[in-house]
């Protein structure tokens, strides 16, 4: 009897674990899982994301700023004042970028060029964030007279941007960057004004729903504080295809070497500018 | 005493050679394809691990939901972030057991987790054991709703509330 029941015990065991072995057999694998996604676009507001375009892919990027909210109704409240940056941005590999672009009102030319350092991860191996080098230049064009000026040199209608990204995210709806940045100017305005020019930015998202997240972005001047710092902020809105962002900020500019030290606006003085961005990918190679 | 250790002994044996006839794969194929108005949603992941038990006729199978490679990453991007949440349901496994196999002509009943939700599925399919090897081949039909995968109203591409899911895996005798 003793022996019937150790029986039936074994081969009932047997047949409960059968199951739940078959799937242990095919056991935990053991790569990285890395944490994606961090940002829905390649900016925060006005500053760069981690976020690359993947390789292959053709980001196409119009970015319009209007007027501030507080200069009244007869310029629409700053809808009349528009201007216009577009963007082209390409991801060559996974982990490296390059974008042109130009700003109408300032007339410049920029382009620039992110690898991707470090991704975030967890897992079988474990690294906190992801770190992106984003280089940038501009050139702010000249006309033919200005050209045939003495004192023209081509290298003062340039200056230059470098940063260093870095951004964790926390948990599946919020993610935080701090981007210690570096512009250099070849012309500054004043004799005792440094050509280069330290800051640091902090940013971050939080996902409202899937498909929508707000978005705000800080440059702290750390050398020659002369203007305002920028504060802005975003909500991204994803429909597909496209991403819609909405701005707030207290500069018009989209170009670092523009928001992060030329800010003259005041967002308690209402001085606020309205925004949106508007990109459409295409993927050109697989 | 003594007898009843070894009997107990011989059993755990006797399951060990009931477990002998068991096949293995790692890098099987599943693709998905869904027919949209605006673009054809469609993907395929090929680390697909499976296990079948000659003995016992259990099966199953399992994959990672990162692993599905779209020829649009945006797709992927949405993929994973909006409709399957790999984040949080980062696997998505099947259990069952061939009930019935008629010279290769296999049914399969079981349970299909996917995006964190489990239903019984019945399946029919190919299940050819050849030499030392099992060739299983299926396609079956995947309801979204099923599976508490929302379909949003505001998007730009429409998606397909039924999925077809094509299954193509060569399994190898574990030795």
């Amino acid at each position: 009897m003793k022996k019937l029941i150790l029986f039936g015990f074994v081969l009932l065991s047997f047949s409960v674990k059968a199951q739940d072995d078959l799937l242990n057999m095919l056991g935990e694998d053991d790569e990285p899982m890395y944490i994606s996604y961090l940002f829905k676009g390649t900016k925060v507001v006005n500053g760069q994301s981690v976020e690359l375009p993947a390789k292959g892919v053709l980001q196409f990027t119009i970015q319009h700023r209007f007027g501030t909210l507080n200069s009244g109704f007869y310029n629409l409240y700053g809808l009349d004042n528009s201007q216009v940056r577009l963007g082209f941005d390409y991801g060559i590999k996974d982990y490296l970028a390059v974008g042109i672009g130009r700003s109408s009102t300032t007339k410049t030319v920029d382009a620039n060029a992110k690898i991707r350092l470090k991704r975030q991860c967890k897992g079988s191996k474990t690294f906190p964030c992801s770190v992106v080098f984003n280089s940038a230049v501009f050139i702010k064009q000249w006309q033919y007279a200005d050209a045939q000026l003495e004192s023209f040199l081509l290298t003062n209608q340039m200056s230059f941007a470098n940063q260093l990204l870095i951004a964790r995210k926390i948990n599946r709806d919020f993610t935080i960057q701090l981007s210690p940045t570096m512009v250099h100017y070849n012309l500054v305005e004043r004799k005792d004004e440094p050509n280069d020019k330290f800051s640091l930015g902090i940013g971050g998202r939080r996902k409202i729903t899937k498909r929508l997240s707000v978005n705000a972005e800080y440059f702290y001047q750390l050398t020659d504080k002369v203007n305002n710092n920028v504060l802005s902020f975003g909500f991204d809105i994803e429909t597909g295809g496209h991403v819609f962002q909405l701005h707030l900020s207290n500069s018009p500019a989209m170009i670092a070497p523009a928001f992060i030290t030329k800010t003259t606006g005041n967002w308690l003085e209402g001085d606020i500018y309205f925004g949106f961005n508007i990109s459409r990918v295409f993927t050109l190679s697989k | 005493m003594m007898v009843r250790q070894i009997i107990s002994i011989f059993l755990l044996l006797f399951c060990f050679t009931a477990n002998a006839q068991q096949f293995l794969a790692k890098n099987g194929t599943i693709t998905f394809f869904s027919d949209a108005p605006m673009e054809d949603i469609a993907a395929e992941n090929k680390k697909v691990s499976a296990v079948f038990d000659a003995a016992t006729n259990n099966l199953a199978f399992q994959l990672k939901i990162t692993d599905f490679k779209f020829s649009d990453p945006l797709m992927e991007e949405h993929f994973n972030e909006n409709y399957l949440e790999s984040d949080l349901f980062p696997k998505s496994t099947f259990i069952g057991k061939v009930i019935q196999n008629k010279n290769g002509k296999a049914t399969v009943e079981g349970e299909l987790t996917i995006h964190g939700k489990t239903n019984k599925i019945k399946v029919e399919g190919l299940l050819k054991q050849e030499n030392k090897k099992v060739n299983i081949s299926a396609e079956f039909v995947v309801k979204l709703v099923d599976y508490d995968i929302d379909i949003p109203t505001i998007v730009m591409y429409k998606i397909a509330e039924e999925i077809e899911v094509k299954v193509n895996i060569e399994l190898k005798e574990v030795k």
